[in-house]
């Protein structure tokens, strides 16, 4: 298929980002996303398919995984979300996944379906608990830690991804606007406007 | 002692005198042995049905048992709404008897229930709910009952300090009923308890309901935490406990028990006249003669008998007041609380027969709506009791 | 209220939906009684303060469809399955007594 001449354009068409020292907000605008759901009773085989071709470990529990070049995001039970970057290459990762889950999972992109960004620095904890209702302290929720929950009534995936701390928020990409304007709202007393 | 009539005269008596010379408004009855009619459940609903049913039938013995005191229940946890301002056609006749009622009510219990006919606006927010609300009038118009379709400028007339450009509800107009208003609740249940009183009726209170006893299918009477009491008929008046009641005499309903909560702010200075409800997400507010913001919003939505709601439903009833009147960011909620309620598909209240045909023994689901405690009183006796 | 969701730990019910009565299972449509036992099915309920089992959906989260044991009264929530589980339990048991 020809490739498409039509430029990206960022979910984000409002959303300021930060290099504050308290509040980093950056785009990921660059990634290539598959949901993976398991078919009936295959879930094992699922595991099986990825461990030989990535080397990694699908979690059964709300975590992510790091392989070379790519994570799995746990998604549901038996659901992942396998992210990779894009890059200059154009990679697929719809295209690179669906012959190796073939008749055992539903592979889909969702790389322009959902939108994600990156939130980091000292304040993110105090930035997200204005909207998450989950407890996002070090003792309870850790580096590599996945949950799928709301911010502001928006349905969110979320995961950390170092300690630093930062984490990654995956929502659809037609409610970009409207996380970009809690956030907005939420961080402004640390980065200002 | 027994209590003469509420006048001008009285009170300016008592007033030279300290107010020393009020006696209680009704008796602390003791329960007698047997009655004709015995009403389970001293809240509105009930206490209502007593009332008309002793004014109608001079020579019954009637009696309502409350295991609680009376004003402890539902009826003193309403936002005092009184409207007739519905659709369907079994609704509108039903509400606008109540309506009637309460028009009338304070001569003919003597007491001030602070019936306020101040005005009930429905707003709505789009070109389809103009209509539906167009659809709503002209059915209600159709069945006699007032009301008027207004648009932003009226209403903007009216309460200018709406949110009229917000924008996604941007506020298009209002359907307004002016007869439609608010009634002290808790007066509601006084005054009637008073009334019913006065026409011989025995309130017997901390009575709580155990058992029936039944004879050839045919109620007899009822056990209660003080002791037995016979009865010709029995009504029960519930609300949320309609389950647990029914289930004493055999019964399953098709009734759940669910919580609605309603909150009230600090006392502020005059602000809003009438009940103002936001048609784009659940909100209703009204202002009490104290000056607290009374308003709620949606049912919690799973079954409970706590009396007491959770945090998202409080969340989503002050975002809808925010996005309809954002300055009463500012005031300082005062007290929140929960009531439980007998819910069925429809939400209306429910008159139903003990099955065995015959036996009269009665009960009549009671739900939210203070403005039914009037007509619900009057229809519970008219259809059910006097059968 | 809290939800203990066996998939994402201990949530706020914001995050889940009611569904109502866990109990109460479709009836066969050609009963002869069919009309009373879906009037039952879909209207009567027990509805008495204490425990009762109710369907939660897990909307914000991961989806699951839950079986959750609440007392009524207190809102004190009991235990937590997964629907899923309790159905196909349910369904062996009929056939093992079939």
């Amino acid at each position: 298929m020809a490739k498409s001449t039509l430029a990206a354009q960022s979910a984000f068409t409002d959303l300021k980002t930060s290099k504050h020292a308290a509040l980093t907000i950056e785009v990921l605008d660059d990634l290539t996303m598959a949901s993976i759901a398991s078919s009936k009773g295959r879930a094992e085989e699922v595991k099986a398919a990825i461990r030989a071709a990535y080397g990694v470990e699908l979690p059964t529990t709300p975590e992510r995984v790091t392989g070379k070049g790519i994570a799995f995001i746990w998604h549901g039970p038996d659901q992942w979300m396998a992210i990779a970057d894009r890059g200059a290459g154009m990679r697929d990762i719809e295209v690179e996944l669906k012959p190796v889950l073939a008749g055992i999972a539903a592979v889909v992109d969702q790389s322009d379906g959902r939108a994600v960004v990156r939130l980091s620095g000292p304040r993110v904890r105090d930035v997200l608990a204005k909207g998450v209702g989950i407890d996002l302290d070090p003792r309870a929720f850790k580096s590599n830690g996945v949950a799928i929950t709301h911010a502001s009534h928006i349905g969110i995936v979320l995961w950390q991804v170092n300690d630093a701390p930062a984490y990654e928020i995956a929502m659809f990409r037609s409610f970009a606007d409207s996380f970009a304007t809690w956030l907005t709202h939420s961080a402004a007393e640390f980065i200002g406007h | 002692m027994p209590v003469g009539d509420y006048s001008i005269f009285s009170v300016m008596k008592e007033a030279l005198r300290g107010h020393t010379g009020w006696g209680p408004a009704w008796r602390d009855a003791e329960p007698k042995p047997a009655y004709d009619i015995v009403i389970i459940g001293g809240g509105g609903h009930g206490l209502a049905t007593a009332y008309y049913l002793a004014k109608e039938y001079k020579a019954a013995r009637i009696a309502v048992v409350e295991k609680g005191w009376i004003g402890g229940g539902n009826v003193g946890r309403n936002t005092t709404i009184v409207r007739s301002n519905y659709m369907l056609p079994g609704n509108i006749p039903f509400y606008e008897l109540s309506m009637k009622l309460w028009e009338g009510l304070e001569q003919d219990i003597n007491y001030n229930a602070m019936v306020s006919q101040r005005g009930v606006l429905n707003l709505y927010h789009s070109d389809g709910q103009r209509d539906a609300f167009a659809r709503r009038g002209n059915s209600m118009r159709l069945h006699g009952v007032d009301c008027e379709l207004l648009d932003a400028d009226a209403v903007r007339k009216m309460v200018p300090f709406l949110d009229f450009e917000n924008a996604r509800f941007p506020v298009h107009g209002g359907l307004l009923q002016r007869r439609g208003g608010t009634v002290r609740h808790d007066a509601v249940a006084w005054g009637y308890a008073r009334a019913a009183d006065r026409h011989g009726v025995d309130i017997i209170q901390n009575c709580e309901v155990t058992a029936f006893r039944f004879e050839n299918d045919h109620v007899v009477g009822i056990e209660t935490s003080r002791g037995y009491i016979g009865a010709g008929k029995v009504g029960i008046s519930v609300a949320g406990n309609s389950s647990r009641v029914a289930a004493m005499a055999g019964m399953k309903l098709p009734i759940e028990s669910h919580v609605l909560q309603a909150f009230v702010t600090e006392s502020i200075k005059p602000f809003i006249d009438g009940v103002v409800t936001f048609g784009a997400g659940h909100f209703y507010i009204s202002q009490s003669d104290k000056g607290g913001l009374v308003f709620g919003g949606d049912l919690d939505g799973y079954n409970s008998y706590a009396q007491r709601g959770n945090m998202p439903v409080v969340e989503d009833v002050c975002e809808g007041g925010m996005a309809l009147m954002p300055r009463i960011g500012r005031v300082r909620l005062l007290r929140s609380w929960g009531r439980h309620h007998g819910y069925v598909d429809g939400r209306q209240p429910v008159h139903r027969s003990h099955p065995h045909q015959g036996s009269l023994f009665q009960w009549r689901v009671v739900l939210r709506r203070l403005q039914g405690d009037a007509s619900g009183g009057h229809v519970f006796r008219a259809s059910d009791c006097t059968r | 209220m809290r939800i203990n969701c066996p998939c994402c730990g201990e949530r706020g019910i914001d995050e889940f939906s009611y569904y109502g009565d866990a109990t109460v299972t479709r009836p066969d449509l050609t009963s002869p009684t069919a009309m009373a036992e879906f009037v039952a099915y879909a209207f009567e309920r027990a509805n008495i303060p204490g425990p009762h089992r109710e369907l939660w959906y897990h909307a914000a989260g991961c989806h699951l469809w839950l079986v959750v044991t609440r007392n009524i009264a207190t809102h004190e929530i009991l235990s937590v399955e997964s629907a899923r589980d309790v159905a196909l339990a349910r369904n062996a048991n009929a056939k093992g007594s079939a």
